[in-house]
């Protein structure tokens, strides 16, 4: 014990040498030394509250549409619209009425920012909630009515514990998603003026502007250690503790079916650490149990209290339902019975253009990612060895590596207009990648032992062992990583297409481009434009989901489901 | 013949498809006494677990109507518990927790809970597993845990939906006698056990009656009193005659 203390005082004495003579010699470096923690502060703030927010809108939104089937009719189709609606639609709208409410002070700017990470992160989350309360089973919920749960008795019970898995699933994944749109929201160029708030997305951007490497290396690293140090002490074992919540389908014993947490499993644990969290945080559970079994008290003892809550929910939905209804048949006949803008003509082949562009992306993205997914899954050691690095790049948002990608396709291609279309392929790939190689490798992973060693019984190797077991064992989690990765991908247009930070600003054509200018390139907004493209495009996305991916995922789940 | 406990009159239940009726149930009609022992047996398909989610009030019966002590009956009856054949544990509370499900719902302050969850963990032989969660337990003990969660609110009735079917021969033979002896035991809930099953021979070795449903739509073919002397021994011929006139019934 007391070598250890002497090894870690002298390691520290060195690590305080060094940051005098870092001071001393290289001053710029030294104060960005100071900022950063700042920095990496207010962004995970932001983050927290639009977390939390989403939370919040999640159980009430997902709890409601499951609960209430009148809601329900309306709910879900605004939710998929939502959810396919890329994120960057809120862009404009989020700043043109947070930045003019507020009259562009920062209070305004800070609420705009973090009402864009919300839009990122909410709705997949809510959906989770949505289809796991429709999920649970008959027989779950028969107990539960013949034992009498009622209430917050049973949403404790039953209904919340249902929802975690899915709940914790897609917070992982929108927590990822947040760091993209906070990285790209934290500075933004409207109204003819640029606003900035401090925090690492805004420190990179910056870095990339004045040209300084050792800024960008420096807060991407800053980045990505935060990223990585709050999946190791808050998601990895909230991954964990949620596999608990799993349901199990048959009496029998289930097989192992590798945990889609199973990427975390190399980041260290600390137990010791967590177990005093634990104690630390067991009165406060005790005292939320008693408070919610007293207010279920209280309501089953007031029945008419009951009553009217039920109607007041009645009423409150007929006018949100009404409303909803008026204002889109206004707002779309406003739209279209006035004539169109001259700059409409160009929206099909900016849709071509955009659609091309992800494609393509996409088609790279899975040249590299199948054979890799194959190898990984099926290696333990290049599971060891590999994830962790994989794990790393993955953990930085496309957005931060945008200076470097620019960079690096101005280098290769000696000229801006070349240079933009390849870093806005890049871009899409780079936001893509991720989700297509983490669903593969969970897919080669669920291939069961039995099968691979039947197939080895029968001398299956090469080329037919791909065709009859890896690929079909791949199929069903490359279509749901797809699905995300086409997500990601048409989020990205909007800092792909067009950069507004470089003089003059490269683009190339494409519906992220016809949004950029349609919100900041005029001193106010063009509305029509604004609206013309956001519809274009969730018009193809949901025209994507429901002609393509949906029959696919339903084919692809009868055929190539594996049953255990 | 005792005052009857539950009375199931004409059930009838359809479901609409393309506003075409199917017929699930036809008029099933029986009562219940205390002290009974009936099973519920038919070919799979034929609406028997329909039947048993109507009886207890899951669900309401197209026509028809079902008392339970003389009015009708209500899913929260605290009078009659239900065991499924998928054990419907809650992945996420440990024995106890499940056990207590109930009594919390009743509103049973925790002491009281905690007591009464102890001797039904200790009556059908758990004892030392109270924290465990249901994926660590057996399909055998995982039963036994929903058997204890329906003894502990003290029912009258216990209605069961093919307890035994997903468990290995021998765990389902050793918890069909442990019944046997709850049943046995006036001391013990429940009063009265209806039960739902497709094995024939498992009807015989139990019941002191047994209602025979047909296939499609499920039709009653026959109430039987099992007057086999107790406890049952399978390899003896009139034992194999009851099974044999159920099964020429079915067939």
């Amino acid at each position: 014990m007391r070598g250890l203390r002497g090894r870690l005082r002298i390691l520290a004495s060195i690590a305080i040498l060094v940051a005098i003579a870092v001071a001393v010699f290289y001053p710029q470096a030294a104060w960005n030394a100071i900022q950063l923690p700042l920095f990496a502060v207010f962004s995970t703030t932001r983050m927290v509250f639009a977390y939390l927010l989403s939370l919040v809108f999640a159980i009430t939104y997902g709890a409601t549409a499951a609960t209430n089937k009148r809601a329900a009719v309306i709910m879900l189709p605004i939710l998929d619209v939502l959810q396919s609606v890329p994120i960057l639609g809120f862009f404009p709208a989020a700043l043109v009425f947070f930045v003019v409410t507020f009259q562009g002070s920062p209070v305004g700017i800070e609420l705009a920012v973090i009402f864009l990470i919300f839009t990122s992160m909410a709705w997949n989350m809510a959906f989770g909630v949505y289809e796991s309360l429709t999920t649970i089973p008959v027989d779950l919920e028969a107990a539960a009515a013949s034992f009498g749960l009622r209430g917050m008795l049973r949403f404790r019970l039953l209904a919340l514990p249902a929802a975690i898995p899915k709940l914790v699933y897609n917070s992982i994944l929108s927590w990822s998603n947040g760091w993209f749109f906070l990285v790209a929201s934290e500075t933004f160029t409207a109204f003819g003026g640029t606003y900035t708030r401090p925090g690492l997305g805004s420190f990179i951007t910056n870095a990339g502007l004045a040209g300084d490497a050792t800024g960008i290396a420096l807060g991407i690293g800053v980045l990505a250690a935060v990223v990585l140090a709050l999946d190791t002490i808050v998601w990895r074992p909230l991954g964990v503790w949620s596999e608990r919540f799993r349901m199990e389908t048959t009496g029998h014993e289930v097989p192992r079916v590798p945990s889609p947490y199973e990427r975390f499993r190399w980041l260290p644990r600390f137990p010791r650490l967590r177990r005093t969290f634990w104690a630390s945080a067991q009165p406060v559970v005790t005292r939320y149990r008693r408070a919610s079994v007293r207010l279920d008290r209280t309501y089953s003892a007031h029945p008419k209290v009951l009553r009217d809550i039920r109607f007041l929910d009645l009423a409150m939905f007929a006018v949100i339902l009404l409303l909803v209804v008026v204002a889109g048949v206004f707002g779309l006949a406003r739209l279209f019975l006035s004539p169109l803008p001259p700059a409409a003509a160009e929206l099909p082949r900016a849709a071509a253009s955009s659609f091309v562009r992800l494609a393509l992306a996409y088609a790279i993205a899975l040249a590299w990612t199948i054979p890799l997914a194959a190898w990984i899954g099926r290696s333990p050691r290049g599971s060891r060895y590999l994830t962790p690095v994989l794990e790393v790049a993955a953990s930085l948002p496309a957005t931060a590596l945008l200076p470097i990608i620019v960079g690096f396709a101005i280098l290769v291609t000696a000229s801006l207009g070349p240079a933009a279309e390849v870093s806005a392929v890049l871009i899409a790939l780079f936001s893509m990648q991720w989700y297509l190689l983490f669903n593969l490798i969970a897919g080669v992973r669920a291939i069961p032992d039995d099968l691979n060693e039947a197939a080895r019984s029968f001398g299956l190797r090469g080329r037919a062992y791909w065709r009859r077991v890896l690929l079909p064992g791949m199929v069903p989690s490359l279509l749901t990583g797809s699905i995300t990765a086409w997500g990601a991908g048409w989020n990205a247009l909007i800092v792909s297409e067009y950069i507004p930070f470089l003089n003059p600003p490269p683009h190339v054509s494409g519906l992220g481009y016809l949004l950029d200018i349609a919100t900041f390139n005029k001193p106010l907004p063009d509305n029509e434009m604004i609206l013309l493209t956001i519809l274009t495009m969730i018009v193809i996305v949901l025209a994507m989901n429901k002609l393509l991916w949906r029959p696919l995922y339903k084919r692809a789940s009868v055929k190539y489901r594996v049953e255990v | 013949m005792e005052p009857s406990l539950l009375e199931v009159k004409d059930v009838l239940k359809s479901y609409f498809e393309n506003g075409k009726e199917f017929k699930v149930l036809d008029l099933i009609r029986f009562e219940l006494a205390e002290r009974d022992f009936v099973c519920v047996v038919g070919p799979s398909g034929c609406g028997k677990s329909t039947l048993l989610r109507i009886i207890v009030g899951l669900e309401p019966p197209t026509s028809g109507q079902v008392l339970f002590e003389g009015s009708p009956i209500r899913a929260d009856n605290p009078q009659v518990a239900m065991v499924f054949q998928s054990f419907a544990l809650f992945p996420w509370l440990t024995v106890t927790q499940n056990v207590e499900l109930g009594l919390e719902a009743q509103g049973i302050p925790p002491e009281g809970r905690h007591a009464r969850a102890r001797k039904f963990i200790d009556a059908v032989g758990l004892t030392g597993f109270e924290n465990a969660f249901p994926r660590e337990l057996s399909g055998g003990m995982k039963q036994r845990v929903g058997l204890a969660r329906a003894l502990a609110i003290e029912p009258l009735l216990l209605c069961m939906d093919e307890p035994f079917s997903s468990l290995d021969p021998l765990t389902a033979q050793n918890l069909r006698d442990e019944i046997l002896q709850l049943w046995a035991n006036p001391d013990l809930p429940p009063k009265a056990v209806l039960m739902v099953t497709h094995s024939i021979e498992e009807a015989v070795y139990l019941a002191d009656r047994v209602i025979v449903l047909s296939s499609r739509p499920g039709r009653m073919v026959a109430e039987l009193e099992i007057d086999l002397p107790r406890p049952r021994n399978r390899k003896e011929p009139e034992f194999y005659g009851w099974v044999d006139e159920i099964y020429s019934l079915i067939v």
